[in-house]
């Protein structure tokens, strides 16, 4: 840990203008196959990747980085948080991941909201998360929940990689009270608002239950432009969402699904992406019953396209949008994914529900050189960052580690804390 | 909502008027009520737990965390359910032989802070406005015991026996300032509390300071409405004790019986363990001064983010701290949460321990300290296996004052005891045996002793055992 730690400070001091930059001695998971390559050379240059190759030469006036052996990832992908919409949950005026009233349902769209000062942005960024879809809550107007937008943490501010990149559906009985208490209602809206996003014209303007603003929103939806993103968990529901994309020829990716290992040859048949929870082995709902830890195990097998999400209570979902992330993989690890399929789950694989593995989620040429250098195995909890780079820059502090610095033990001071 | 709560109280304090007439009109409850012990020094629900099926073992080949500190290579030699003796060449005469070699052994795991049984899932809306997890009618509700309402069934209490957890205690949520009376239950499977209940262990008493009492009634239009309020009503009950402990056993007239006063009354002399909710450094420091105003001790705070804020006022207190690796910023006083927490505690030579909150991470305690301890090990600490496995076993034990029987394995501690795949602290090893008293009572290779919840029975889309 020690070299790369040292070598990073010297890259802080530098100018961060073009320059080319080498990771010498890497155990390099390109995500590109599903062994490391050893003892690798990523050269990248003016923020993007250039080569990995095994002994690599470091390209003449290179800043090098020594990794000493240990294992280089792509940059982690989120692939559902709420990052830059929640400050302090506990406190209202800091959350902006739903609306509770008001019109707008499909239209709401979160990328008005994202604060890129968020301490939980940084918390993320050092721990390895480069990438994130950021999804709205559910809304009031239900089932839909508004557009996500995919963020890429860099850290100068410009944090909107691309809007709208999905839109988000909710269905099942914990959010079935706001369409009158039946999931059957759910879907029936939902059919109902692509019917009327499709062919307005032909429904008397008396009868729509959308509102303009809604229409545009699930325009892109018809046209396959983006997925319809539909939280889901009990096998049931998962079946409907693929008989809607079946009718309605619209691409869907599944978000929780508890229960999709239930569904698996189906889903797997249909290229259908799940998003879920690989902690989850309790039914927190009547909808979770079927919750297993080896859910991802099993889906991956099947062939289903998957990346995680960690919702921890609420708590991980946004305060440990990287290290939760990488527990959860070591879980599903643990739990009969092999180990290439875990990593490959919250990097490229993440990556690839989005849309976004052209420049995310793998060391490889003319990729974003968002890279991570881990002091051990990167799906053991006990691991961390010992340098994560962004555009081949390494990234800042956060509250966390200025709070642990001022509190450090074994030094006497003088002074009170609020003074070093 | 108000309205919601209102009816919803209403029905249920009728529900629960009806039964207490049916029993009082029973004539067999009035011929039992004859007999009873006097009420204060009886325990009217006394634990029925007895100790599965055990032989005398001999654990052979494994590498040993004793709780304590200690890692060995060497055998372990359980009779009659607790720890004879450990080493080599041990007499093995009548005992059965696991072979633990190439595996980890260590003192069952021990959560502090569980809300199993109360908080079962699933959660339905059943619960929504009468949750089982705390009495909310109150700021002072140390008249309620946890144990009046755990549920057995709960699927969270066989998982977190799949995690290796032998003991945990199951403590009221943080909405009153004073929760009630906890319980410390055995994961071992019955059909009753008082099948679980661990035999002799003391009550403890949760407190609960900072946002989410004030936060409740405040808002509800009650005090407490601010943390000095929450002071003002926590000295004026422990007085209010102060005043009902002299009469108890002592000469004359009994004082009237009042429940909440004998809950404090057994805190003031020590009998309950106080178990108190907080996360600011300011907060606990003002606690601290409480529990000396009145002569008690708080054996620990929990959640406790800012723990590493005062290491020494902790170490001086005796107190611990029952802290997350992780969970910080979801509310002001979490804020200032770092994962460094439980080692700068541990490393100032106060008491720090891991604990869940969550049925989830209730089946991972050694998770959560391994990246408590990754944390403090990239700040510079040592923290070997030995030592932060104390985390999840010696000093829960401590904290529930039950140090002396179990979070150890050395002789004549009970057989509590967790055989792992691996190292505990990787995220790859499993707990492949876990024995109570020295009896099996999960074997993740044996459907036979993977036990499950009734809840769990005749549903289709419940994984098979």
């Amino acid at each position: 840990m020690k070299p790369a730690f040292f070598l990073a400070l010297a890259l802080l001091a530098q100018p961060a203008q073009a320059e080319t930059l080498a990771i010498v001695h890497a155990k390099a998971w390109t995500m590109t196959a599903d062994a490391p390559v050893e003892n690798a050379t990523i050269v990248a240059r003016d923020g993007r990747i250039v080569s990995v190759t095994a002994g690599g030469a470091v390209p003449a006036g290179a800043r090098v980085i020594d990794a000493a052996g240990r294992p280089v990832t792509p940059g982690l992908v989120n692939a559902a948080t709420q990052l830059g919409l929640v400050e302090v949950s506990g406190a209202r005026e800091t959350n902006d991941q739903s609306v509770a009233s008001g019109a707008l349902g499909a239209a709401f769209d979160v990328q008005y909201g994202l604060n890129p000062n968020s301490t939980l942005i940084a918390q993320a960024r050092a721990d390895g998360v480069t990438e994130a879809m950021v999804y709205p809550g559910s809304s009031a107007g239900a089932p839909f929940s508004g557009r996500g937008a995919l963020i890429h943490l860099a850290e100068d501010g410009d944090i909107l990689d691309r809007p709208q990149a999905a839109l988000f559906a909710v269905v099942g009985g914990g959010s079935a009270g706001k369409v009158g208490g039946s999931r059957a209602a759910q879907w029936l809206l939902l059919r109902n608002a692509l019917d009327e996003a499709r062919a307005p014209q032909t429904i008397d303007p008396r009868e729509r239950l959308l509102g303009r603003l809604d229409r545009a929103g699930l325009a892109p939806v018809l046209d396959r432009r983006i997925p319809l993103v539909i939280a889901a968990e009990r096998e049931s529901d998962i079946r409907q969402a693929l008989d809607l994309a079946r009718d309605y020829a619209i691409r869907i990716v599944i978000l929780g699904g508890a229960e999709a290992w239930r569904v698996k040859a189906e889903l797997a048949a249909r290229r259908v992406p799940v998003i879920l929870d690989p902690m989850l082995n309790l039914p927190l709902g009547f909808d979770q019953l079927g919750a297993r830890l080896d859910n991802a195990a099993l889906l991956g097998a099947a062939g289903v396209p998957i990346a995680f999400t960690v919702p921890g209570f609420g708590i991980h979902l946004s305060y440990n949008a990287g290290s939760a992330l990488r527990e959860g993989a070591g879980i599903a690890a643990a739990n009969g994914l092999p180990y290439a399929a875990a990593l490959r789950a919250i990097t490229r694989g993440a990556a690839e529900v989005w849309g976004a593995d052209d420049r995310q989620g793998s060391i490889a040429a003319g990729r974003t050189a968002d890279l991570v250098i881990w002091d051990g195995d990167p799906l053991e909890p006990s691991s961390g960052p010992a340098l994560v780079l962004i555009g081949g820059k390494p990234v800042g502090a956060t509250r966390q580690t200025e709070l642990r610095d001022r509190y450090r033990p074994g030094r006497e001071h003088p002074l009170p804390p609020a003074y070093r | 909502m108000r309205g919601d709560m209102k009816e919803s109280g209403i029905i249920r304090r009728v529900t629960l008027a009806l039964a207490v007439a049916a029993l009082v009109a029973s004539p067999v409850a009035a011929k039992k009520k004859e007999k009873h012990a006097p009420p204060v020094l009886a325990d009217p629900w006394p634990s029925t737990y007895r100790p599965l099926p055990r032989t005398d073992m001999l654990i052979v080949g494994a590498t040993v965390l004793d709780g304590a500190g200690g890692r060995l290579e060497g055998d372990v030699l359980v009779r009659d359910g607790r720890i004879a003796a450990i080493g080599r060449d041990l007499d093995r005469t009548g005992a059965a032989v696991v072979d633990g070699r190439g595996k980890w052994l260590t003192p069952g795991i021990i959560d502090v802070h569980s809300h199993n049984g109360t908080f079962v899932v699933p959660l339905t809306s059943v619960d929504d406005h009468a949750s089982d997890v705390t009495e909310i009618s109150d700021p002072n509700v140390a008249d309620t015991w946890i144990e009046h309402a755990i549920n057995p069934q709960d699927v969270a209490f066989t998982r977190a026996l799949s995690g290796g957890v032998t003991t945990l205690q199951v403590l009221p949520g943080s909405t009153p300032l004073i929760g009630g009376r906890s319980v410390v239950l055995k994961t071992v499977p019955a059909t009753t509390m008082q099948g679980m209940k661990f035999p002799g262990a003391p009550q403890g008493l949760k407190m609960a300071c900072g946002e989410n009492p004030k936060g409740h009634f405040g808002e509800a239009g009650r005090a407490p409405n601010s943390r000095q309020g929450e002071l003002a009503l926590l000295r004026a009950a422990f007085s209010a004790a102060q005043d009902y402990t002299p009469h108890r056993g002592g000469k004359g007239k009994p004082p009237r019986r009042d429940l909440k006063l004998e809950t404090l009354a057994a805190v003031l002399a020590g009998d309950i363990r106080v178990q108190m909710h907080c996360y600011r450094a300011d907060d606990m420091a003002v606690m601290l001064g409480l529990a000396r105003e009145f002569g008690f001790r708080i054996a620990a705070f929990h959640h406790a983010v800012e723990a590493y804020k005062i290491p020494a006022l902790l170490r001086e207190a005796g107190t611990c701290a029952a802290v997350w690796p992780d969970w910080w910023g979801f509310k002001m006083e979490a804020a200032d949460g770092i994962r460094e927490n439980a080692a700068f505690v541990d490393a100032a030579g106060a008491c720090a321990m891991m604990h869940s909150d969550s049925p989830q991470i209730g089946q991972r305690l050694t998770i959560e300290a391994a990246k408590a301890a990754g944390a403090g090990r990239r700040a510079g600490l040592s923290l070997p296996p030995e030592t932060i496995i104390g985390w999840v076993t010696r000093n829960p034990a401590k904290a529930l004052g039950l140090e002396t029987s179990i979070g150890t394995i050395a002789p004549g501690y009970n057989a509590d005891l967790v055989l792992w795949s691996g190292d505990p602290f990787s995220i790859y090893s499993h707990a492949d045996r876990v024995y109570v008293d020295g009896a099996l009572v999960y074997d993740r290779a044996d459907p036979a002793y993977r036990p499950r919840a009734d809840f769990e029975l005749g549903r289709p889309q419940v994984a098979p055992r």
